[in-house]
């Protein structure tokens, strides 16, 4: 028993926010497009393109800096690829999410065997290394025992993460542009009498959506590990659009949703030393977001029907 | 009245939608200070002139002149800064929204740094709410909030930005009679106090007279009267409204009633808003005989049919076919006893718009020995040949069987919906909107096929929104008003422009003796 | 309204296949062809040379050309997997996942029954592939058609549990006891094998099931009554209700139907080419056959052609790695095939609404002229 409760020791926590960060910030970009209407399937693709053009630009651009200003630009990109099928040609988004799955996964490896001559992943060489985003120390916080294992010392796109869903939250619920955005979405002709136009909203949630990816992907590639593999999104972009449904669209509550999956993940990772198959926890995360989307939406009809009555 | 500059002068106005002309030729002035009611069968397009003024649709041809200056690119935010404001009938706001949120929409109070400043805008409307006498909570979630107040919010959205021409898009159809008095107080108030002007469309007559001072009558798609309201009553209004040209020869009925095939009793229904739509009607229809039932939009009709049909839960109440209760059946097992139904909304509910016209024809009779092998193989030429024969038989005009049903015309669609229907062998009919945005030509015809099947026994339940249609072919009427039934006649008893009143309502009990 | 809208230009309604849309399907595989010569050109690659190897890659020999038909006959299975889900009105994402428990399930029972005659045995792990792969297609539609559970998302997280589930079993409580396999279930009774019928090429006889199960799956979906009823119950669930068709169960029979094709794709990698579970019975696999059923808008037929040249394609595409060209070219050509389809039907769209709108108002000046002539 005490063996066990030593699975929840001070590196359980640290690895909850390391692993929950990537869905947050991909969970931060399905979030816009939810709040339009849009429902993107294709973050996974987006946030894998994301990891490798950071890298790409990590070691091409002189740093971690040209890595994420690659990464964001490549993220905007797509977002505008993804609001020009969707609002523009009104294309079924599922499918457009699914064929941008596909796409980048197909030229994610291309462009590594392509460019880095590997197959399979790139973590970098003598003659062309990697740089990952720098850690960083907050300088009260980090003499203070247990909090500066949690708090300081993480890379910078945990904090950049912290900070977007503080700013993301002001953004939909407090700003004029949030309320046209959350119009948009929920009544979008109610927008269009009032003389703003719900195309160009969901065009700016598409691209800033992109943009969201961008910045998940840099953090995969080149905070949470310094490497690019195949496929390294690994489902977290669904994962992510599991954590908006749960969390309703809400940054904060979607946070505490993508931290309740890492932490499922962390102790995944922590119970393997307790000979618990590797394979079992992996999976533990989808199980979840099945039993939460069920749950959600079980919760839904039951309040629809209360009214009802 | 006419020495005035008007502050809104439509002219020539002419609006093209594919397959139907809406507004023809349509010129009117609208002078300032006044309440002008614009009434007119469904479909007129009474909504269509007034989405033009808005700069929702943008008319084929003519011109609109708003205080004296010309709409050159019509939008809704033009329309907005020339002081033109809509209330449309289905409401445009954001439920998950205040009030107040949804009033600033688009022109937001800011804070230092751009954010949005909640009290300001809370503070707006509630100045508003006082200076034009409309209460409400500027904070109240729009979601939360009654028919009515959402009406008020819509209102008060168009007064705050600045409109002194406030164009109400059938404001009466969802509000209690309550509801509607405070409304009116409202209309008036803010015509004598602020010197608006409004245009109120509605088809609810007895509301023409109480609230307005001019009134114009639209028919298919043209004004065809435009009067003081003093010089007119209800009556006058009713025969413009419906005095299409009487359709050609009388249809010859034959044969006698039979057995009761239909019975409802003291049935209850809900709308989709939960709210009361059907309550306590009680009918019943024999073989071989029309019962019509004559109704504006929204008084429960729709609700009464779906009920019937198994398409909508009975609340309370029960519908007997052929003695056999219908509660907790679906669609189909209440085909199964002998129905067939045609619906009011064809191209949701009526055809599978993507589908060809052959498969169209064939659902409900894919599973009978001539179409099937033993369940399982689809006699693919049988349901050709079947679907040529009814194609012809029933007069579909379009490129052939293989097209999809969506690409044919509103009276082909029907037309299909038709010979679907009846041919299932059913002998009860339940037939809704029969000829809705259908050409003169269809009508007739799909009159004439109504009419054979009563001759051949059939038991037909009729529900339209047209008069002449109702009066044409039913053998008894009755007339339903905010769910209820207020009137019972035989064909023959009433006339055409008396039965109006039962229609709206005005009739009925005491108000009846006062007259 | 949202929901409304969504529906309107949904998955389901898309316009049939006629002439023009095969005309742009020409000009959208003709164009993304040339994207994946100028991306190989770009990254210094010679694309004639590209494609040459990828034809003979797929087709110069005997044993290209079974790889071909055998890569054809999956991607024909999942597609048509797709296809008939979505002609029930239901996206079914999921196939991976039944593909993989078909897989285990058969592999299995095949090694359970080691020594019973093969006659009995194979029906019976077939049986249990359909099975396996339909009870967990049954999952998701039973949410979506109870509950209104997304069945996409569902779908795609229940790939993961599964892949992952099926792993675990292989690596752990199921890891067959044989030496020198480092992962993988026991090996089944050979003699329930499918046999080879091109020498060294995948091409086995599970083949003639394939051709068998994809003319069943085309026969249900083009000649039955039941594929009749489905196809109106995934164009408008309203209308199909208001007939008397039990949308519902018919939502869930399609499913069902998806389930078992995948489950069997899964039974045949294993009888055909591992003879045991592994973890890499599939290498998305499911997926390359939701791409042909998506581009040939869930038509049978057309997916039945259409993963003959994607066969190619794909097995060309190992043709390419042998003069150094990635095979992903191919995904990448794959998927700009969608986008233009995607745009193409965007644009025209658009222009038909002008034409309408142009022709409208043509009409209606021409009815005013007359009046004002009279």
């Amino acid at each position: 028993m005490r063996e066990f409760l030593s699975v929840f020791s001070i590196g359980l926590f640290q690895n909850t926010l390391r692993t929950a960060t990537p869905v947050v910030l991909a969970a931060l970009g399905v979030l816009m497009t939810d709040h339009v209407g849009i429902m993107n399937i294709g973050m996974d693709g987006m946030m894998l393109c994301g990891a490798f053009f950071a890298v790409l630009g990590s070691c091409y651009l002189g740093g971690w800096l040209g890595g994420l200003v690659l990464a964001l630009a490549v993220g905007l990109l797509l977002g505008a690829f993804f609001g020009l099928f969707v609002v523009k040609f009104k294309s079924d988004e599922y499918i457009i999410g699914v064929a941008l799955n596909i796409f980048a996964g197909g030229l994610t490896v291309f462009l590594l065997r392509t460019i880095f001559g590997v197959a399979g992943a790139y973590s970098g060489t003598d003659a062309l290394p990697i740089f990952g985003l720098p850690k960083i120390n907050i300088p009260l916080i980090e003499n203070i025992p247990i909090l500066s294992d949690l708090l300081s010392g993480n890379t910078l796109l945990v904090y950049v993460s912290w900070i977007l869903v503080a700013l993301s939250y002001v953004l939909i619920y407090k700003t004029p542009l949030g309320f046209w955005l959350r119009a948009a979405g929920e009544h979008p002709e109610s927008l269009r009498a009032a003389g703003k136009s719900p195309e160009k909203m969901k065009y700016l949630a598409s691209i800033l959506c992109g943009l969201f990816s961008g910045l998940a992907g840099a953090h995969l590639s080149l905070g949470y590990l310094t490497m690019f593999t195949e496929n390294m999104s690994a489902s977290r972009g669904f994962i992510a659009v599991a954590c908006v449904i749960f969390g309703a669209s809400n940054p904060p509550r979607v946070f505490l949703a993508a931290l309740l999956f890492g932490f499922i993940d962390a102790l995944g990772l922590r119970v393997q030393s307790f000979n618990v198959s590797s394979n079992l926890t992996s999976l533990a995360p989808y199980l979840v977001t099945v039993i939460m989307m069920v749950w959600v939406v079980w919760r839904g009809e039951r309040k629809k029907k209360r009214l009802a009555r | 009245m006419a020495e005035r500059e008007p502050i809104v002068r439509f002219e020539h106005i002419s609006m093209q939608f594919p397959g139907v002309l809406a507004n023809d030729d349509v010129s009117l002035e609208i002078y300032p200070g006044e309440v002008f009611a614009l009434v007119g069968e469904n479909g007129a397009g009474k909504s269509t002139l007034m989405n033009v003024l808005y700069g929702l649709n943008q008319p084929t041809s003519g011109a609109i002149h708003v205080k004296g200056k010309k709409v050159e690119k019509q939008s809704p935010s033009q329309a907005i800064a020339m002081g033109v404001g809509m209330v449309h009938q289905h409401f445009k706001l954001v439920g998950s929204f205040t009030v107040a949120q949804n009033i600033a929409l688009c022109c937001e109070p800011k804070k230092k740094l751009g954010l949005y400043d909640f009290r300001a805008a809370n503070d707006t409307v509630r100045h508003l709410s006082e200076e034009f006498g409309l209460e409400i909570d500027p904070t109240a979630q729009v979601n939360s909030l009654s028919v009515g107040l959402q009406q008020r919010v819509e209102i008060l959205k168009t007064l705050h930005r600045g409109a002194d021409v406030l164009i109400l898009d059938e404001p009466t159809a969802v509000l209690t009679p309550q509801e509607t008095d405070e409304l009116f107080r409202v209309i008036r108030g803010i015509v004598r106090d602020k010197g608006m002007t409004v245009i109120i469309i509605t088809h609810k007559l007895y509301e023409v007279m109480a609230i307005s001072d001019r009134v114009g009558v639209m028919r298919a798609g043209k004004l065809v009267g435009l009067k003081n309201t003093s010089e007119v009553n209800e009556r006058m209004l009713a025969s413009m409204m419906v005095g299409r040209e009487m359709l050609h020869a009388q249809l010859e009925k034959t044969g006698d009633t039979g057995d009761e095939r239909i019975r409802v009793e003291n049935l209850q229904v809900l709308s989709d808003r939960m709210l009361p739509a059907v309550q306590g009607v009680s009918l019943n229809v024999r073989a071989g005989e029309i019962l019509g039932v004559a109704a504006i939009e929204g008084n429960g009709q729709s609700e009464l049919i779906e009920a019937i049909t198994g398409m909508r839960p009975v609340r309370g109440g029960e519908v007997f076919i052929d003695g056999k209760s219908v509660a907790g059946k679906t669609p189909g097992e209440i085909r199964k006893l002998g129905l067939a139904h045609i619906p009011e909304d064809r191209l949701r509910t009526g055809v599978s718009p993507a589908a060809s016209v052959e498969d169209n024809l064939l659902a409900g009779k894919q599973r009978t020995k001539e179409f099937s092998a033993a369940g399982m193989h689809l006699k693919r030429r049988a349901v050709h040949e079947y679907a040529r024969k009814l194609f012809s038989q029933f007069d579909i005009r379009g490129a052939g069987v293989g097209t999809a049903a969506g690409s044919l015309s509103g009276g082909n669609m029907q037309k299909v919906v038709l010979a679907r229907e009846f041919s299932l062998g059913a002998d009860i009919l339940i037939i809704s909107q029969p000829t809705r945005g259908v050409d003169i030509g269809a009508i007739e015809f799909i009159h004439k096929s109504i009419v054979e099947k009563r001759n051949a026994g059939c038991a037909i339940l009729l529900v339209s929104a047209d008069l002449d249609e109702v009066f044409r072919l039913s053998d008894r009427i009755i007339t339903l008003y905010e769910g209820k039934i207020t009137g019972h006649f035989r064909a023959g008893e009433i006339e055409k422009a008396d039965i109006g009143y039962y229609m709206t309502g005005a009739r009925t009990g005491s108000e009846e003796a006062s007259r | 309204m949202k929901k409304a809208l969504r529906e309107l230009f949904s998955f389901k309604r898309g316009p049939k296949i006629n002439g023009g849309y095969l005309l742009s399907l020409a000009i959208s595989i003709l164009l993304a062809l040339l994207v994946g010569a100028l991306i190989m050109a770009a990254s210094g690659h010679d694309p004639i040379a590209g494609y040459s190897a990828m034809l003979t890659g797929a087709l110069s020999s005997k044993r290209a050309i079974g790889d071909t038909l055998a890569k054809s006959a999956t991607l024909c299975l999942t597609g048509l997997a797709t296809a008939v889900a979505a002609q029930a009105g239901i996206f079914n994402v999921g196939g991976e996942g039944q593909l993989y428990f078909g897989a285990m399930a058969s592999a299995l029972l095949g090694a359970a029954l080691t020594g019973a005659p093969a006659v009995l045995a194979v029906p019976l792990c077939l049986l249990a592939a359909m099975l396996a792969g339909g009870l967990w297609a049954l999952i998701p539609a039973w949410l979506k058609v109870k509950l209104k559970v997304n069945e996409v998302i569902t779908t795609i997280m229940m790939n993961s549990i599964a892949i992952y589930f099926c792993a675990y079993l292989s690596n752990g409580p199921l890891k067959t006891t044989e030496r020198g396999i480092a992962s993988g279930t026991a090996k089944i009774d050979t003699s329930f094998a499918f046999s080879r019928v091109i020498n060294l090429s995948n091409l086995t006889t599970s083949i003639f099931l394939s051709v068998a199960i994809a003319l069943m799956v085309w026969y249900l979906m083009k000649k039955s009554v039941t594929g009749y009823e489905m196809k109106l119950t995934g164009e408008n669930e309203r209308f199909a209700h208001y007939m008397g068709i039990p949308s519902a169960k018919l939502m869930l029979l399609g499913m069902v139907i998806s389930g078992a094709i995948c489950g069997l794709v899964g039974m045949f990698e294993v009888f055909g080419l591992h003879k045991r579970f592994i973890d890499s019975v599939s290498n998305e696999f499911y997926y390359d056959g939701m791409l042909v059923a998506m581009i040939m808008r869930y038509e049978p037929t057309g997916i039945i052609l259409m993963s003959l040249f994607f066969g190619i394609l794909k097995i060309g595409g190992t043709g390419m790695e042998k003069i150094g060209i990635p095979s992903e070219t191919i995904l990448i050509v794959q998927s700009i095939i969608i986008f233009f389809m995607a745009a193409e039907r965007g644009i025209s769209a658009s222009v038909r609404e002008k034409r309408v709108r142009r022709n409208a108002r043509i009409k209606a000046d021409a009815a005013k002229g007359g009046s004002e002539h009279a």
